[in-house]
C-alpha cells in the first residue's frame, strides 16, 4: 500500500487532543483531525492548528462514539495516511483498533517517543509491561500509534469542518448514565507520596499509612491491588503503569514489593524509599534507601523521625 | 447464548531476564492464565448462568500453550469446552496478528454471540487485541465492562467512563474487555480441577482459518533498557529500627527530599 505524506489523528468524542496533535504534526506534512463525535467536539479541533478536520456527523441520542468505528477504518484506509495517532483510552482503542482492522497495521500503543527517518515514522515504546524500551521503524503502511491525549488546544484560525457521511453504524445505545462524585487527586504534583500496597493487613490500618504521609507531608497512594480488588484506596489513587505516574522528590513505598508494572509509575522520583518485610522483594532492588521489616514496627518509628525532623 | 472467553497463555514479564541491551529473555518465565483474564472467565460465567449459555474459553499462540497443565488451567475456571490455535508460526505474532487469528477462530467456532476479553495482558498489556478482534469480526467493542446481563436478543452492558456509569445496549454481536475488577473470580477446587480433564478441548489449524500472511510492516530499529533511576540501594541497619529511622530521616533531610 503506497501511503501519502499526512499525519491524521483520530478524535474520539473528546476535545483533549494537546498530546495527539504534538505527536503528530512533525510527522507529516498536513494535519487532519478525524473525528467522531459531537459538533463541538469537530469546533474545537478545528480551532487547533490543524490543516482540516474530517467530520462525522452529530451522533444521535445516545449513540456512543464506539459506533463509529466502521466508518473511522474506511475512512483511514481510504486516506492511507503516513501515520495515524489516536488516544490511549477505552474508546480511544476501539478507534484505533477498526484503523488496524481496515488497514492491517500494529497498533503501536504506549509510545513515548515518534519521529521521522525520511519518510518512515520510528516509534519508541515499552514493551513487556515496562520492562524494556524499544524502538520500531515502521516499513509498509500506514504507521498506527496510541498517545495520551494530552489537554486542549485553542488560539488557531479556525478552518472549515468538513462533514461525511458515516454509513452505517454499530448497534449500540447508551440507555443511562451515573455520574460519581470523584475527588480529583492530583499525585502527579506531589513533592512527597507514600504508597501502600498488599502488606498492610485491614483497611484500618490504613490510618498508620496515613499518619506516616502526614508527617511527611505527602499525599496518599497505593499499588493496584489495595484500589482495585479490595477497595480500600480510590482507583485514582494507585500507582503504575495502568495507574497514575508521579515525579515527586520522595517516594515511600510501604510493603509493596516493587512489581515492574507499579515501579513503572514511581521510576521518575528523586529518592525512593522501601519498607519491606522480605529481604530479597524486587523493590530492594530499585530503591535508594531499604528498610528490611514489619511496617507496623517500621512505619510509626517512620511517622515519629519524620514529625520530629519537619517541625 | 454462545459466549466465548478469549484469554492469553502468558509469562510474567517479573520472570523475564532483561540484558543490559535491552533484549528480554523469556525462557525461564513460565506460562499461566494470564493475570486479568479470570476476571473474564467469571464474568462469562455469571451471564451464561443466568441464561442458560454455553462459555467457550479460546486461546491463540506458540505450540507450547498447549499443554495438559494448561487446558486444566482454563476448562477449571467455568468453561463448557476449549478451542484452541497453538502453531509456532505464531511465536511473537503482534496483536493484529493475534486478532486476526481470534477472529478465524471465532468465525469458526460460529453462532458466537459475545466475546469476553480480560482487561490487558500480563506480558504484553496494550489494552488492543480484543478490540482489533472486534473490528475484525465488524462487532462493536467495548472497554471498562463491569457487568453484562442479556436482555431478550440484546446484551445490556455497564462500563466505566470518566466520572461515572454508563449502561450501554448492545443490538448485535460484541467484544467486551473486562475491567480489572469487574467480578472476583472462583479458585478453582478439587472438583472443577477433576471435571475439566471430562470437558471438550478442540484444537484448530492455523491453515485452515484461512488468516491473511504476515505483513511485515514494522522492522525493529534498537532496544534499550528503561532507566530506573540509578538507585543508591542503601540498606539501612534493621537490627535498631529507631537508629535507621534517624539514618534514613537525616539522608533525606541533607538532601533536600524530606
Ligand atoms: C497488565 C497489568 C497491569 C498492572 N498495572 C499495575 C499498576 O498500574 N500498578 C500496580 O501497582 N500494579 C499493577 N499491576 C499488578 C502488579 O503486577 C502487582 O500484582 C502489584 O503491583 C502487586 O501489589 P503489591 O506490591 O501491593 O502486592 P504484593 O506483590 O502481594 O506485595 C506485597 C508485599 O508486602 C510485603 N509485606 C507483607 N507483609 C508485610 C509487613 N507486615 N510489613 C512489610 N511488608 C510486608 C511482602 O513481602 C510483599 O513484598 C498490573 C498487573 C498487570 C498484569
Ligand atoms: N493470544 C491471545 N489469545 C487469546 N486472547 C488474547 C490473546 N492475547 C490477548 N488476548 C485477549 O485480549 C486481552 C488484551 O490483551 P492485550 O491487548 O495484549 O493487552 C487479554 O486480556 C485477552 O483477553
Amino acid at each position: 500500500m503506497n501511503v501519502s505524506s499526512q499525519a491524521w489523528v483520530v478524535v474520539a468524542d473528546d476535545a483533549t487532543i494537546g498530546g495527539l496533535l504534538g505527536a503528530a504534526r512533525p510527522l507529516g506534512t498536513s494535519l487532519v483531525a478525524l473525528v467522531a463525535g459531537r459538533r463541538e467536539v469537530a469546533e474545537a479541533a478545528a480551532a487547533a492548528g490543524v490543516d482540516r478536520v474530517v467530520w462525522l456527523g452529530e451522533p444521535a441520542d445516545g449513540v456512543p462514539v464506539e459506533a463509529y468505528g466502521p466508518a473511522v477504518g474506511r475512512v483511514v484506509a481510504e486516506a492511507a495516511p503516513r501515520v495515524v495517532v489516536g488516544p490511549a483510552t477505552d474508546s480511544g482503542r476501539v478507534l484505533l483498533g477498526a484503523v488496524a482492522a481496515a488497514t492491517g497495521a500494529v497498533v503501536l500503543a504506549g509510545a513515548s517517543e515518534l519521529s521521522l527517518d525520511g519518510d518512515k515514522v520510528v516509534v519508541e515504546r515499552a514493551v513487556g509491561g515496562g520492562i524494556a524500551l524499544r524502538r520500531d521503524r515502521v516499513v509498509a503502511g500506514t504507521a498506527v500509534v496510541a498517545v495520551a491525549p494530552g489537554g486542549t488546544v485553542a488560539g488557531a484560525a479556525p478552518v472549515a469542518v468538513e462533514e461525511v457521511d458515516p454509513g452505517p453504524l454499530l448497534a449500540l445505545r447508551v440507555t443511562d448514565r451515573r455520574v460519581t462524585p470523584r475527588v480529583g487527586v492530583d499525585l502527579g504534583s506531589a513533592k512527597t507520596v507514600v504508597g501502600v500496597g498488599r502488606g498492610l493487613k485491614a483497611r484500618e490500618d490504613l490510618a498508620l499509612i496515613e499518619d506516616l504521609a502526614a508527617a511527611a507531608g505527602g499525599e496518599l497512594a497505593c499499588s493496584r491491588p489495595l484500589a482495585e480488588g479490595v477497595d480500600w484506596v480510590g482507583k485514582e489513587r494507585y500507582l503504575g503503569i495502568s495507574g497514575q505516574t508521579i515525579t515527586p522528590d520522595l517516594y515511600v513505598a510501604v510493603g509493596i514489593s516493587g512489581q515492574i508494572q507499579h515501579m513503572v509509575g514511581v521510576r521518575e522520583a528523586t529518592t525512593i524509599v522501601a519498607v519491606n518485610s522480605d529481604p530479597h522483594a524486587p523493590i530492594f532492588r530499585e530503591c535508594d534507601y531499604g528498610i528490611v521489616g514489619d511496617l507496623y514496627t517500621v512505619v510509626p518509628l517512620l511517622a515519629e523521625a519524620f514529625r520530629a525532623a519537619r517541625s | 447464548m454462545k459466549i466465548v472467553v478469549a484469554y492469553k497463555w502468558a509469562a510474567n514479564p517479573q520472570d523475564a531476564e532483561v540484558g543490559p541491551d535491552g533484549t528480554v529473555d523469556w525462557s525461564r518465565a513460565k506460562g499461566a492464565v494470564s493475570e486479568y483474564d479470570p476476571v473474564a472467565f467469571e464474568l462469562a460465567r455469571v451471564l451464561a448462568d443466568t441464561c442458560a449459555g454455553e462459555v467457550v474459553g479460546l486461546t491463540v499462540g506458540a505450540a507450547a500453550i498447549d499443554t495438559p497443565l494448561a487446558r486444566k488451567a482454563a476448562l477449571s475456571r467455568g468453561l463448557d469446552s476449549l478451542v484452541m490455535v497453538a502453531d509456532d508460526a505464531l511465536r511473537g505474532a503482534d496483536g493484529t496478528r493475534i486478532a486476526a487469528v481470534l477472529a478465524g477462530a471465532v468465525r469458526a467456532i460460529g453462532d458466537v454471540d459475545v466475546v469476553v476479553a480480560g482487561e490487558s495482558s500480563v506480558d504484553v498489556g496494550d489494552r488492543q487485541v480484543a478490540m482489533t478482534l472486534a473490528a475484525q469480526l465488524g462487532w462493536a467493542g467495548l472497554n471498562a465492562v463491569r457487568a453484562v446481563t442479556a436482555d431478550g436478543g440484546s446484551l445490556v452492558v455497564e462500563r466505566e467512563v470518566a466520572g461515572g456509569v454508563e449502561t450501554v445496549v448492545a443490538g448485535g454481536p460484541v467484544v467486551l474487555a473486562a475491567t480489572a475488577d469487574a467480578a472476583l473470580p472462583r479458585v478453582p477446587g478439587m472438583k472443577e480441577i477433576l471435571g475439566a480433564a471430562k470437558k471438550p478441548t478442540q484444537v484448530l489449524d492455523l491453515a485452515a482459518l484461512d488468516v491473511p500472511a504476515p505483513a511485515d510492516t514494522i522492522a525493529p530499529v534498537s532496544t534499550a533498557r528503561p532507566d530506573t533511576g540509578n538507585r543508591q540501594g542503601v540498606m539501612l541497619d534493621a537490627a535498631d529500627l529507631p537508629a535507621a529511622a534517624a539514618q534514613l530521616t537525616a539522608a533525606l533531610r541533607q538532601s533536600g527530599v524530606l
